[in-house]
């Protein structure tokens, strides 16, 4: 918590994740509030218990769209923190239990990485190389939609 | 809850559902006003009494059509296939400089001189821990105006995966060929130097012999020659990039000190998130890294604006377009008013003169939108062609979800606008028209 | 199974043009079920007027046009369409067919709008009136190339094939030549006679004046005091 709050003060934009889910207005929840990507990990980096629970079912999650790696493709990286706007906030270390990646169901328009988007898909945990593009990862998101938050 | 089930619909479940809902007013009016008549050999008699106007109306109303369609299928077009291009391109490095004309040249082998990158730089970038791949991608020279590409054997592959005929390069005057080159295995060719008019005093003294082939790509790469990186720099009168006791094997790596320099590097790393590190790590005073798909998302991005508001041009004209035809329409009503008062005189109801005068304006329209959106892909057929002649990117258009929604929208709007004629018509005094 | 036509009962009508003028008065008139009659008068003495009204094309200004019960004067339009649809057959003074289409499918015209259970009957009809009136082997081709006698005979068969208990007919001699003239005189009345219609025509035929069994005058938009009794 003493981290996430340094970051925010140090992104200038904590107030919105600082805020209490309750105060949100009840619109802009979906079914069940959006996880934090922080939520899918234990501190040694391993799956939380909240991300084994949800493996396979359909989940929403909150963060921000990093810069695409491809164009016109349906996937995408999901960051907990807007990508290049503090470089001095984020380590390298920290980044590969910071990312989700992304695979919607349609081909989307690029969103700047610096507006929150809640994503919705199916939660796939454990490593998955794409055969389009040859990249890794660990946890996934698929058949997913996104909404700005 | 509706949200929710939206989303798990399958993808033609959702594009047909707002197809639908677009097709909606046309599809709920047509039976209420058809029902029960029939129209067919009045109306077939009315188009053919009136064919001249109506072929003119009907043009009219598929050249806005075939507007819009093509400029939606064409956009959509373009995207995929310049995306479809730049696929295997993850990550470039190059000199700080433009970012676009460094993937214009590395991705679409758009000829420009650009800065190189030192020996240094480029062992430290092949050193880092995440880098899986990196390869040289030394342009400049051409063979009749089709680009020579100096690189390493891990490169082809990488693009290629599997070679389509032949076997890589293994010696400096070995190359291996696009798809598209006009080059038998066993060919030889001579580079020229640049992009200029192929000119014998410009050209070097050196042949290569083709002896692979890669599958086509559908990107510029297809009329691309690779050479090992070595020979471009052989060519030139440059060092081999290998120290004095070199074997000749080709590749990395390289000797720092005797590394002539590369306008660019391709990146591949070894994992997903190390992508966006080493983007960071090579930002730097001596270099820039980026991502081709992240510039052209943002070149899709201006596209997309360019193209929307091409679309409500096109929609504009649409609408005019209509506009016109209906205002054709209350004409040809007055023209039809004689034979329309006659029915009315016989006794026919007035739903009947209502639904006859309605389904002739329909006629016009469903004729003109289903030959508009062949033209419209026939126009973003030739587009394409045109576009993939010029920039060897594999351009190809089709109809798809999108055209047909536009098309659904246009119909249902004109078919609702077509009702103002129709009810004008039953307005109309029986005993005036029948004196026409 | 024809129908027994109703009566005809005017009382008390006026027609005037848009402008105003009385084009028409009838104090009163009657015309009894299954008659022939014939109108007379001098050009725009206002007989195609009164026929008008009373197929309920034009409204009058006051009064009533009664067939039977019904008072075309008082009805909406809907309605006197739907009443000319059923019961009232007309023959304009210039044939009136849709060029563009077959003898056939002009005379069957109101199949196009009739409902469903009535348009086979109404296509047989037809046919055997086309057939009846000479022109059963040509009800394919279009009306375009078929004579002045031969236009009107199939509209002849467009006014009957409903079988309607009413016929009117404006002047339907007027552009023909005597012989043909005749031959249309005799077809409309053996057809009318034979279904017991009530038949009312604008004309100055003597063949159709000395079959009728009433003849009006109309000058000046009024009846002549003679033709009123029968
Ligand atoms: N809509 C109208 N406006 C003004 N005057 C009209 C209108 N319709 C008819 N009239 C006039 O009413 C009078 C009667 O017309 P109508 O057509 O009934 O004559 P008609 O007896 O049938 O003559 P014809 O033998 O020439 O056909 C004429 O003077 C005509 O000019
Ligand atoms: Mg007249």
């Amino acid at each position: 918590m003493l981290r996430r709050d340094f970051l925010s003060s140090c992104l200038g934009t904590g107030l919105s994740t600082a805020l209490p889910l309750g105060l949100l207005p009840g619109a802009l929840r979906a079914e069940a509030a959006p996880l934090k990507l922080r939520e899918l990990y234990n501190k040694d980096k391993s799956f939380s218990g909240i991300a084994l629970g949800l493996e396979g079912k359909p989940l929403t999650v909150e963060g921000f769209m990093a810069p695409p790696l491809k164009a016109d493709s349906t996937f995408f990286v999901l960051t907990k923190m807007p990508m290049s706007v503090c470089p001095f906030c984020e380590t390298e270390a920290d980044w590969p239990a910071d990312i989700l990646a992304i695979y919607t169901r349609r081909t989307f328009r690029t969103v700047s990485y610096s507006r929150k988007i809640e994503v919705s898909g199916l939660l796939e945990l454990g490593p998955f190389r794409d055969p389009d593009t040859g990249f890794l990862s660990r946890v996934r998101l698929t058949g997913a939609h996104f909404d700005i938050a | 809850m509706f949200n929710a089930l939206w989303h798990s619909l399958p993808l033609w479940a959702q594009d047909g559902a707002i197809a639908l809902a677009l097709l909606a007013p046309a599809l709920l009016q047509a039976p209420l006003i058809l029902r029960g008549y029939r129209l067919g050999p009045l109306l077939r008699g009315l188009l053919r009494r009136h064919a001249g106007l109506s072929l003119v109306f009907i043009l009219l109303i598929a050249t806005s059509v075939a507007i819009g369609a093509a400029i939606t299928a064409q956009e959509r077009a373009l995207r995929q296939g310049s995306a479809r291009a730049a696929d295997k391109f993850d990550l470039i490095v190059a000199a700080p400089g433009s970012e676009i004309t460094a993937m214009l040249a590395a991705v679409y082998l758009q000829p420009s001189a650009l800065p190189l990158i030192d020996g240094e730089t480029f062992a430290e970038i092949a050193a880092t821990e995440q880098v899986a791949l990196a390869a040289p991608i030394a342009f400049g020279d051409s063979w009749q105006g089709a680009p020579i590409v100096g690189s390493t054997a891990e490169f082809v592959t990488h693009l290629a995966e599997t070679l389509a005929e032949g076997r890589l390069f293994e010696s400096t005057e070995e190359a291996v060929v696009g798809a598209g080159v006009p080059l038998e295995i066993g060919a030889r060719f001579t580079p020229a130097h640049g992009h200029g008019v192929a000119d014998a005093a410009e050209a070097h003294d050196v042949a290569y012999e083709v002896v692979g082939r890669m599958p086509r790509t559908g990107s510029p790469w297809d009329k691309a020659l690779i050479v090992p990186v070595e020979a471009v720099w052989g060519v030139h009168g440059l060092a081999d990039g290998h120290g004095p006791d070199w074997d000749g094997t080709l590749g990395p790596p390289f000797d720092p000190s005797r590394f002539p320099g590369t306008p660019a590097v391709l990146i591949r790393a070894s994992s997903l998130w190390a992508n966006y590190a080493l983007q960071r790590a090579f930002t730097t005073e001596r270099t820039m890294a980026f991502f081709p798909g992240n510039v052209l998302s943002r070149l899709h991005a201006i596209m997309g604006d360019l193209r929307q508001i091409l679309s409500v041009v096109a929609l504009l004209t649409q609408v005019l377009v209509t506009a016109a035809v209906l205002a054709g329409l209350m004409m040809l009503t007055r023209l039809l008013a004689r034979r329309l008062a006659l029915l009315r005189a016989l006794g026919a109801p007035r739903r009947f003169i209502f639904a006859l005068t309605w389904s002739f304006a329909g006629s016009l329209i469903l004729a003109g939108t289903a030959l508009g959106l062949l033209l419209g892909l026939i126009a973003a057929r030739i587009l394409s062609g045109m576009i993939t002649a010029r920039t060897d990117v594999l351009v190809t258009a089709h109809l798809g979800w999108p055209e047909l929604h536009l098309v659904a929208g246009f119909v249902s709007l004109t078919l609702s606008l077509a009702l103002i004629p129709a009810a004008l018509t039953i307005r109309r005094p029986v005993i005036a028209d029948l004196r026409l | 199974m024809p129908r027994t036509p109703p009566p005809l009962r005017l009382r008390d009508l006026a027609v005037t043009s848009p402008g105003g003028r009385a084009l028409l008065t009838l104090p009163k008139l009657a015309i009894a079920p299954g008659t022939a009659t014939v109108i007379r008068g001098p050009s725009g003495a206002g007989k195609s007027t009164l026929l008008m009204a009373l197929a309920g094309l034009i409204r009058p200004a006051r009064g009533e046009i009664r067939w039977g019960e019904t008072d075309l004067a008082a009805l909406p339009e809907p309605a006197i369409a739907r009443f000319r649809r059923e019961t009232l057959g007309f023959v304009f003074q210039d044939h009136m067919l849709f060029e563009e289409l077959s003898a056939a499918e002009n005379a069957s015209l109101a199949a196009l709008y009739a409902p469903k259970a009535a348009r086979a009957g109404l296509a047989a009809r037809s046919e055997a009136l086309l057939t009846r009136l000479g022109l059963g082997a040509r009800g394919a081709r279009r009306v375009d190339s078929f004579s002045g006698g031969e236009r009107q005979r199939i509209a002849v068969a467009r006014a009957l094939a409903t079988d309607p208990p009413i016929l009117l007919a404006d002047e339907p001699t007027a552009s023909l030549d005597r012989a043909n003239a005749d031959r249309l005189v005799a077809d409309l009345m053996s057809l009318a006679r034979d279904g017991g219609k009530t038949v009312i025509a604008v004309s100055h035929d003597p063949a159709l004046i000395a079959a009728a069994d009433r003849v009006l005058h109309i000058e000046d938009g009024a009846l002549r005091p003679e033709s009123a009794r029968v």
